[in-house]
């Protein structure tokens, strides 16, 4: 048996599946203050009288981090930096206490200016006195050579060994130096309350005699055991989306092109999944105000939900993009889409009579019937959608291209399939789905879709390898290691194979070894450095990851 | 937020190469593209990324030549570098950035009208095929394009040289010291045109402090006077002091700060093979100073401001330089006058043209109407040797875009006659007017319309 549960925004949602089959399900409304209720209450629920022994697996998806960031209940930390030439360090936007060092690494991890060690000394000692507990120091391609941030940490520690020092080059190894901060900052600040929260839910798993491993969603659809995750938790921002599409995945057919249609009360989140494989942003999420290196899901928010206000506009509608309250046939204020759809029996909730008395007040302001501007209010929804939709399909076929391979083979994808889930989706998703000449399906089990997408959710790993072999040296930018090169010569066969070897270790490290069967190389590539006319050594570059996928004892959804 | 909105395309082919140890080779841009990631350029709301396509073929046949067809002169790196260039053109036109820069390879300003191969690493010349693309399609007509790489930009000179719309301003290092071999003061343009093409010469070892005298007492200066609608900087970034093909002494502050006076609407890169110790700083600066940002962080790691300092010599070489091409500029509409009456009813010149990249050794013979209405069409005829013997043997006919009715009508005339003149293998005519670009073949007889 299976268990997944995901607190959301508004309701928190649990599933218990046996042989593919959901067989419970438990929905409760979020509160906030108090997340570890909200999901152990639903929990308690699902296990009644369930034999515990027959639990293989419990996902959880929270939003814990997300409120600890977006309410600013995280921890205070202090950045230092070593940012060396380029950017002016006052132009990034890294919170209030940045401290600057001298000194520099370059893109291929020479030292090109040493570390000023007096004037880390310095800094130190100031943080100190301020009273920070936590500092996160990053170098400028720190991850390509950590010797500075190694440095800067043990100085650090030296001044007062009190001080939790978090490097750059262990949050994140690609290439973007704000972002590596921001995400190392995130990092550090969000750690100590989710271990708190992981004890918590540890305590209450084992209190309920559930010998099964716990798991965790992160933003990009994998699982991740719960000890593992402490180390870098803010990887679990987000999860939400990601769990409803990890539930469109398990409940749709295989290898299709779907858009993942998840209307809620105030917006819509769409996700694509192509060919069977959700769409990761290229970049990485955006934090409240922080750009980050964290990898999830390319999500759309729309301001569109079941609860918008519709307003009389000219001889038309607008809809949201606030909410007042829930829907007029649900007791709420205003007029909302929900109104429309139940006014035109398009779904079956609410109160028939309230949704009439909302749409006749909406007409008589447009001197028009109250079916009239029920089908303007449902049109424009759709509209809406559909054009979000395109736009968004656009967007990632705009995304940029640095080979000639590249340009040359991406071509335009439609969706073969508009999937809706959550709440809202009933109504609309059909008609979505009829405007873009696609199948439209709501799944059954479509209100519960992202607690069964934690359920089946698998783990997922990268791996970022770089070989460097006039420099003699190789880095794994997510472990922040580094080792010697001996063979000048080392073709990409060779960096596969080295890399193919790391993963393994990797995933054995975070407890998820028996998945590293899956890893795929998504990227490889040589150069050759030359110098003069002759050839002095190779760059090579192997990316490897376990993609988003589901849990073989998935079942269901036609597989 | 600075008010700039600045379009960048970073297209750095790095699966296309002339050949492994070529300069032009997959690395060129390797560090470059570690450094703007790494310091967040794309992330910046100054800067906007946008993604490559492929240039039409016709929008190559508008500018070029190409023998025996565009097909056999481009690759799809080519036609990717250059069709950058074209979306960043018309993100412009539409205003959705404030200027762009396309820092893509293969570069092309040695690429000249007639392409029979490869000259100095370029086979079609990217701001041409942009500057005719948006003249086209926008309407507008004066057009500054100002060459900053340490090369002469001469196929960008040869391609507008008849142009009086197009002023083409190349500074670099001495032609008697330096590939191409040309760009000297007294290539002023066609007799049409004159001092619309203006050379500046530098001595080798010319520092910041000689560069953007220059500028500010004679680029600048005529820039203004002659108020383009769009500015052009084909933007070469091997008058840096490292590189290992010249002999400059340029700094990736010197470069901001020129991107910073200059402000082009549009730069496009060119040359700049000192791929680790200047193109990272150097593209960091120039997109740092383009979207109105601090740019003053920006230094190699060995350089010491004030290491390179001007002789007195130089100096005075450098004044004397400005002021013959301030004189130039300033007698202008003297010169023209001058030339035009001297040449008669066609102005005639003969060329000869190196290929070093292909090893091909061309001869051509030029002929512009000296039309009283439009700057006139122009015909050449050209033999491209390239060795064993073989040999091409073509012949243009040239309509420009401001072209009067009887110069349209006469080249048509020409075109058609000499599609029986066996003395040639193909027949070409460029209407830039009609946008028509056809190649006739004379053995095969039959006409290929772009």
């Amino acid at each position: 048996m299976l268990i997944g549960i995901d607190v959301g925004g508004t309701t928190t949602d649990a599933v218990l599946i046996e042989e593919g089959k959901v067989i419970r399900t438990a929905k409760v409304p979020t509160d906030h203050d108090n997340l570890l209720e909200c999901l152990i209450s639903p929990l308690d629920d699902i296990i009644r009288d369930v034999p515990l022994e027959k639990i293989e697996r419990v996902v959880l998806s929270t939003t814990l981090i997300t409120n600890l960031i977006a309410e600013g209940k995280t921890d205070p930390v202090a950045l230092v930096l070593e940012p060396g030439p380029g950017m002016n360090p006052d132009d990034y936007t890294l919170g209030d206490e940045v401290h600057i060092i001298r000194g520099a690494i370059d893109f291929r991890g020479r030292e090109i200016q040493p570390l000023d060690e007096k004037q880390m000394k310095n800094v130190a000692a100031t943080l100190a006195d301020r009273g920070y507990e936590k500092i996160a120091v990053v170098s400028k391609f720190g991850q390509r050579n950590s010797a500075h941030e190694e440095r800067m940490k043990a100085i650090i520690t030296g001044v007062s060994p009190k001080i939790q020092v978090e490097m750059g080059h262990q949050a994140s190894g690609w290439l973007n130096f704000p972002r590596r901060a921001a995400t190392t900052m995130l990092k550090v600040a969000t750690q100590d309350r989710y271990r708190k929260f992981a004890a918590e839910i540890n305590k209450a798993i084992s209190q309920r005699k559930i010998k099964a491993p716990v798991y965790i969603l992160k933003a990009d659809g994998g699982t991740l055991p719960l000890d593992k995750s402490m180390e870098s938790p803010v990887e679990t921002i987000f999860s939400g989306p990601a769990a409803s599409s990890m539930g469109v995945m398990a409940l749709t057919p295989p290898d299709q092109t779907s858009v993942v249609v998840d209307i809620g009360g105030t917006t819509t989140d769409l996700a694509l999944i192509l060919d069977g494989k959700p769409l990761i942003s290229s970049t990485g999420a955006k934090v409240d105000s922080f750009l980050t290196h964290i990898r999830a899901f390319s999500v759309k928010s729309v301001a569109l939900g079941g609860d918008s206000i519709v307003r009389a506009a000219g001889d038309g509608v607008t809809l949201g993009p606030e909410r007042a309250g829930p829907a007029f046939c649900l007791g709420g204020p205003e007029p909302t889409p929900t109104d429309a759809m139940k006014f035109l029996e398009m779904i079956d909730i609410g109160d028939g009579s309230l949704a009439e008395e909302a749409m006749v007040g909406l007409g008589r302001e447009l001197d028009c019937s109250a079916e009239d501007v029920a089908r303007k209010v449902v049109d424009v929804a759709v509209e809406t959608l559909v054009r979000e939709i395109d736009q968004m399909f656009l967007a990632w076929e705009q995304e940029p291209a640095y080979r000639v391979w590249e340009v040359l083979q991406k071509e335009k994808i439609r969706p073969q399939n508009v999937v809706g889930v959550g709440g809202g989706s009933l109504g609309l998703v059909p008609l979505v789905a009829e405007r873009m000449n696609t199948t439209g399906i709501i799944p059954e089990n479509a209100t519960v879709a992202n607690a069964i997408g934690a359920a089946v959710a698998r783990p997922t790993l990268t791996l970022t390898f770089r070989a460097d072999t006039e420099r003699g040296v190789y880095t794994v930018a997510e472990d922040g290691t580094s080792g010697e090169v001996r063979d000048r010569k080392m073709d990409l066969e060779q960096a596969e194979d080295m890399a193919r070897k790391l993963i393994v270790e990797r995933a054995e490290r975070l407890g998820v070894g028996e998945y590293a069967g899956e890893a795929v190389v998504t990227h490889s590539e040589v150069f050759n450095m030359v110098r003069g006319w002759s050839t002095v050594g190779r760059l090579l570059d192997v990316e490897m990851e376990i993609p988003a996928g589901l849990i073989s004892e998935w079942t269901g959804g036609g597989r | 937020m600075t008010g700039k909105r600045m379009g960048l395309i970073f297209f750095p082919a790095f699966d296309w190469s002339i050949s492994p140890t070529h300069p032009e080779r997959e690395e060129r841009l390797l560090y470059t593209r570690d450094q703007i990631f790494e310091e967040g350029l794309m992330d910046l709301p100054e800067v906007e990324e946008y993604k490559p396509r492929l240039a039409e073929l016709k929008d190559i046949a508008r500018v070029h030549l190409c023998v025996p067809n565009v097909e056999a002169q481009v690759t799809d790196a080519h036609l990717i570098a250059a069709g950058s260039t074209l979306v960043l053109a018309d993100a412009y036109m539409d205003k959705k950035i404030t200027n762009a820069f396309a820092l893509v390879r293969p570069p092309g300003h040695h690429s000249m009208r007639v392409a029979h191969g490869n000259r100095g690493f370029c086979n079609v010349n990217n701001e041409a095929i942009m500057v005719e693309y948006i003249r086209r399609k926008y309407g507008i007509r004066k057009v500054a394009i100002v060459d900053t790489d340490v090369h002469h930009g001469d196929g960008t000179q040869e391609i507008f040289y008849h142009d009086p719309d197009v002023l083409f301003i190349s500074f670099h290092q001495d032609g008697r010291t330096l590939y191409p071999g040309s760009g000297f003061m007294d290539e002023l343009g066609g007799p049409k045109a004159m001092a619309r093409t203006i050379n500046i010469p530098l001595p080798p070892e010319t520092p910041d402090e000689g560069i953007h005298y220059v500028l500010d007492e004679l680029v600048l200066p005529i820039l203004k006077e002659f108020d383009p609608q769009l500015v052009v900087n084909s933007a070469g970034q091997d008058n840096h002091y490292t590189d290992p093909l010249a002999n400059m002494r340029f700094s990736a502050q010197g470069y901001a700060r020129l991107n910073e006076k200059l402000s082009p609407d549009i730069a496009v890169l060119e040359g700049g093979y000192a791929i680790e110790t200047a193109l990272p700083y150097v593209n960091t600066g120039i997109i740092l100073a383009m979207a109105g940002l601090d740019y003053s962080h920006v230094r190699e790691p060995d350089f010491v401001p004030g290491q390179f300092q001007m002789s007195r010599t130089m100096k005075a070489t450098i004044e004397a330089i400005v002021q013959h091409q301030k004189d130039a500029w300033d007698r202008r509409d003297e010169l023209t006058d001058t030339a035009v009456s001297r040449a008669g009813p066609f102005y005639r010149r003969k060329k000869s043209i190196f290929y070093d990249t292909d090893m091909i050794s061309e001869s051509q013979e030029e002929s512009v109407r000296m039309c009283p209405h439009c700057s006139g069409y122009m015909t050449i005829s050209s033999r491209a040797s390239k060795g064993y013997g073989t040999s091409d043997r073509v012949f243009g006919v040239f309509v420009p875009l401001f072209a009067c009715h009887r110069c349209r009508e006469e080249a048509k005339e020409e075109y058609e006659s000499r599609k029986t003149d066996s003395a040639f293998d193909y027949i070409y005519l460029q209407d830039k007017t009609a946008d028509d670009y056809r190649c006739y073949s004379v053995h095969e007889k039959n006409e290929r319309v772009y």
